[in-house]
């Protein structure tokens, strides 16, 4: 354990010291002041869109992170063949697969957690300003949905690391990931089109491909259990038992694509 | 006792889609043992990267076996035992070599304190305590070298790996690396290294092992290598004629062709003939050379005998 914690303390330094990431602080810091700006252009909708702004700014800020800091923290020590030296110590591939996610799951939740605190003043703000439009808000269901944003990061960065335990060129790990988080915020939504009368009615849609994304979807991640912006925005009520099975699912999921990675980090060669 | 040993080793790497497997190395065989300073020199390609890498684990070969004091490569605690520094090593940028030292020391096992007291006496050795809280992307690449070995050294292990380890080095950086080589060999360390630069390989090595195209092609101990140059004379000529040469040799000379003229090999106890028939023939004397065969000669020998 020791071990594993002393690499992730490495990644999360290596991780936090990139300059990448005043980029999308500003960006994220950009995204804010503009809610807080053109917020009073949407009358009744003030906290709705409050709401929804804040959580995508969160949202994209926290992919621009992985994407393209999260990917090298993993893929530039293989490019770079760092991982000779790394590995060179009493470390095992498995124990090394786990480091570095620990060490990128740091550096997500800590970058997360610094734009939610900016986030919450953001709409604290305008909540002050538009008192009579936040009704139904509640900050524990903001909060909420900024945390379902963390775990499908974390998610996704559990994607990157098991990308990049098959291929050596993190720029590949990086189209797949990528490609993972297009497919998984939409899959979703594409079989649920399928069971529906309108797919027949609308298309001529052959019984092997439903059958085969219906497979498919059991394997590819579905990120949209994540999202709870709607109900943030709305003041909708969650429940208990969808908030536990979207973390449970997204732990498991995470889990196995780690001992999937850490098994195929096992077999591979380091040239 | 002998620390590692390579037995009947072959790997081939498949560089890709439409290209021909690339033989990397091809029924290798060698032992080091314990205590002893073991090099293994070879043109470009030859092998020796890929040797060192299979020796530690990082690629595995597809025939042969390797053992580490007896023992087939397995698990992570023979690493304990190990200090590797690969070629040209890429170090994280962002980190300061204190950073780096003390995750070496913490996934060697070793205490916080142990660590603190380790990293500053090799830091200090290694002239790098100017720098050692600051990033290590702007170290140059002699002070990355030395940082790689600071990392390599830093738990103390009883075997060392090192691949290339004077490379991008100034001549102080050299020195400095030579030395504490020297240092540990002293404290009986054992060290198996490959390098370019045969004057250190000469000087540094009780073995050296020759690799061309995958195959050990040769393999001589430092008192060999002494031996072909003890109680010689080595004068340079003009190029010889043939009767001069046969002459010289029945006078107990030895000759070879050297830089556009001839060296010749005199055994001290013949230098008074063999010096009488250089001025009766008027064989100029243009210099006096300190070896008959250097590494370097040997190896450029071998190698364009092995291309033939």
């Amino acid at each position: 354990m020791k071990t594993i914690y002393a690499l992730a303390v490495i990644t999360f330094k290596e991780g936090i010291r990139n300059r990448a990431l005043f980029g999308v602080a500003f960006l994220a810091l950009f995204l804010f002041g503009l809610n807080i700006t053109v917020a009073g252009f949407f009358m009744r909708d003030i906290g709705k869109v409050t709401v929804d702004m804040n959580l995508s700014a969160i949202s994209f800020a926290g992919l621009l992170l992985v994407f393209f800091v999260g990917v090298n923290l993993m893929g530039k020590d293989i490019d770079r063949k760092t991982i000779q030296l790394v590995l060179s110590k009493p470390l095992s591939r498995g124990q090394y697969v786990w480091g570095k996610y620990l060490g990128i799951l740091f550096f997500v939740s800590v970058s997360l957690l610094l734009l939610l605190a900016f986030s919450t003043s953001t709409v604290l703000l305008v909540k002050l300003l538009y008192a009579n439009y936040f009704i139904g808000f509640s900050f524990w269901l903001f909060w909420v949905a900024g945390f379902f944003v963390l775990l499908k990061l974390w998610v996704l960065s559990a994607i990157m690391i098991f990308f990049s335990s098959l291929t050596s060129n993190s720029l590949l790990a990086l189209i797949f990931t990528l490609s993972s988080y297009v497919v998984g915020v939409s899959i979703e939504e594409v079989v649920y089109y399928l069971q529906t009368e309108l797919a027949g009615q609308e298309r001529m849609i052959s019984d092997s491909l439903v059958s085969f994304v219906h497979v498919v979807s059991y394997f590819l991640p579905n990120l949209a259990v994540f999202d709870f912006t709607v109900e943030a925005a709305h003041g909708l009520p969650l429940s208990l038992e969808r908030l536990i099975l979207s973390f449970g699912y997204g732990v498991v999921y995470a889990v196995i694509l780690l001992l999937l990675a850490s098994f195929v980090f096992t077999r591979r060669e380091f040239n | 006792m002998i620390e590692v040993e390579v037995r009947d080793v072959a790997k081939t790497y498949n560089p890709g889609l439409f290209k021909k497997n690339v033989r990397a190395v091809n029924g290798l065989s060698f032992k080091v043992n314990g205590g002893e300073v073991f090099g293994l020199i070879g043109p470009n390609g030859a092998g020796k990267s890929t040797t060192i890498r299979m020796v530690m684990g990082l690629v595995r070969p597809d025939v042969g076996r390797i053992l580490f004091r007896g023992k087939e490569l397995s698990g992570t605690s023979f690493r304990r035992e190990i200090g590797y520094l690969p070629e040209n090593p890429y170090l994280y940028d962002h980190l300061t070599l204190e950073e780096l030292l003390f995750f070496a020391g913490r996934t060697s096992g070793m205490e916080k304190k142990e660590i603190r007291l380790r990293a500053e006496e090799l830091v200090e050795r290694l002239c790098l305590t100017d720098v050692h809280a600051r990033p290590l992307r702007t170290f140059s690449k002699g002070m990355l070298q030395r940082a790689g070995i600071c990392f390599a050294l830093l738990h103390d292990p009883s075997t060392l790996i090192l691949d290339e380890p004077m490379s991008g080095l100034d001549p102080v950086g050299r020195k400095m690396v030579f030395d504490l080589v020297m240092e540990l060999k002293r404290q009986g360390k054992t060290i198996f290294f490959c390098s370019h630069i045969l004057n250190d390989v000469e000087r540094l090595c009780d073995r050296i092992g020759l690799l061309n195209k995958g195959c050990l092609v040769r393999e001589f101990s430092r008192n060999e290598l002494l031996q072909i140059n003890d109680g010689l004379l080595f004068l340079e000529t003009r190029i010889l004629e043939l009767v001069e040469i046969e002459q010289i040799e029945q006078l107990g000379g030895r000759v070879r062709e050297f830089e556009g003229g001839h060296l010749v090999a005199i055994p001290t106890e013949e230098y008074f003939s063999l010096n009488r028939y250089f001025e009766q023939s008027g064989i100029p004397v243009k210099g006096g050379r300190s070896e008959w065969l250097s590494l370097e000669d040997l190896f450029v020998e071998i190698v364009q005998e092995q291309a033939r």
